[in-house]
């Protein structure tokens, strides 16, 4: 999956030392927190789009909110994501597409 | 003595090259605490703990006007910057849904506030603490007889015009990050300096304190208007104002160098403690409006 980030796969920190697996891929995160929201991130994706696999995510913003952009193929998802403090996921609100 | 934002691990005072150690050893164990609290106050960016020194510096030296706009200035950070802290966005026109959160989860709050400040007058040889805190208590949960109930009772007050009775309210568990919350101001009560306690535990009362506008705060706890129409109930009105009214006064008496505290150090302490409980703090106020019970 290609991701903006290239710290955490959430917040883009490069503090802290854990690495999990997820979609068949190790990645980086800063904390058991953000594995919890980036799983549920990419559940959420996939069950909105019914793709098997993500290509690419970029994320933006901060804890008081974030948007993501998710591709697979010729498809784009773009959404407004929140997360409670355990890093469930507590809204996904879908935004117009970006700009081609 | 220095405490650890995080944890409140205790250090030597000015140790904030040992506080620095400590934040980097506990982020490289990717606690989730440690980290947070880096990423949020001082970077996102893995640091040598020497190099953090300078910024915890920055970060705790009060300045000029010493510690009340210390607190007033981060605290407005916290929950009134420019992008408001969520419930407080939610809170500024409140659904029912969010109205209920409130309920079901402050009255824990609420509760754990009566043991804070008993705490506090146990061990002040103050009496004006001891006077303060029981006009406060009478206000948050005693009452001052039918025609003046308390903060509590027009909680549950409230809870019952959005249909949830105050047995269901009282019968319902805190979440999970409200439960930390709690345990973090037991904690700061049971274990810390009484001036401590009292910094921390009063200070949080700013979040409804009208004042902080005109000192900077992008919005009020909640827009004033909702007071007057029928956007909301009487009985949320009835809460909704009396906090309004009442916190102004309580945060603005009891925060250090106040007429009750004897010196700033230990209320430099609570502040911190402020601090540290922040991330509970906001956890509990992050509950998502409509998890739990009717909507």
């Amino acid at each position: 999956m290609k991701r903006n980030y290239t710290g955490c796969a959430i917040c883009d920190s490069t503090w802290g030392n854990l690495w999990e697996e997820v979609e068949g891929e190790r990645m980086f995160f800063c904390c058991s927190t953000c594995v919890v929201q980036f799983r549920r991130l990419v559940e959420r994706i996939e069950k909105e789009t019914g793709w098997s696999r993500i290509e690419s995510l970029e994320i933006a913003g901060d804890r008081r909110g974030r948007t993501c952009v998710a591709r697979s193929g010729p498809e784009t998802i773009r959404a407004r994501v929140m997360f409670d403090p355990e890093g469930e996921l507590l809204r996904f609100e879908k935004l117009a597409p970006p700009p081609t | 003595m220095t405490k650890c934002p995080a944890c409140l691990l205790a250090l030597g005072e000015g140790d904030y090259p040992g506080l620095a150690t400590h934040l980097v050893e506990r982020a490289d164990a990717s606690d989730p605490a440690h980290v947070r609290w880096l990423n949020q106050n001082l970077t996102r960016k893995k640091t040598e703990p020497t190099d953090l020194v300078p910024a915890l510096h920055r970060i705790y030296d009060l300045g000029p006007g010493g510690i009340k706009p210390w607190i007033k200035s981060r605290f407005i950070a916290r929950f009134f910057g420019k992008v408001p802290h969520p419930f407080v966005a939610a809170l500024q026109h409140p659904s029912r849904a969010t109205l209920l959160g409130y309920v079901v989860e402050h009255q824990h709050f609420l509760r754990q506030w009566v043991r804070s400040c008993s705490f506090i007058m146990a061990r002040t040889d103050r009496s004006k603490v001891v006077l303060y805190e029981l006009d406060n208590l009478n206000t948050e949960f005693g009452g001052f007889g039918p025609s003046r109930v308390s903060h509590y009772e027009l909680l549950l007050r409230m809870g019952e015009s959005l249909g949830v009775s105050r047995e269901e309210v009282l019968s319902t568990d805190p979440l999970p990050a409200t439960r930390r919350a709690i345990e973090g101001w037991n904690e700061i009560a049971t274990r810390e300096h009484w001036v401590s306690a009292l910094a921390a535990m009063h200070s949080l009362e700013l979040i409804a304190n009208r004042n902080l506008v005109a000192e900077g705060a992008s919005v009020h706890y909640f827009d004033p208007s909702i007071l007057e129409g029928s956007e909301i109930g009487v009985a949320a009105k009835n809460f909704l104002r009396e906090g309004y009214e009442a916190d102004v006064l309580h945060s603005e008496e009891a925060r250090p160098r106040g007429r009750m505290c004897p010196g700033t150090r230990p209320a430099r302490r609570g502040a911190v403690h402020v601090l540290a409980v922040d991330r509970p703090v906001r956890r509990l106020s992050d509950r998502p409006p409509g998890t739990r019970g009717p909507v």
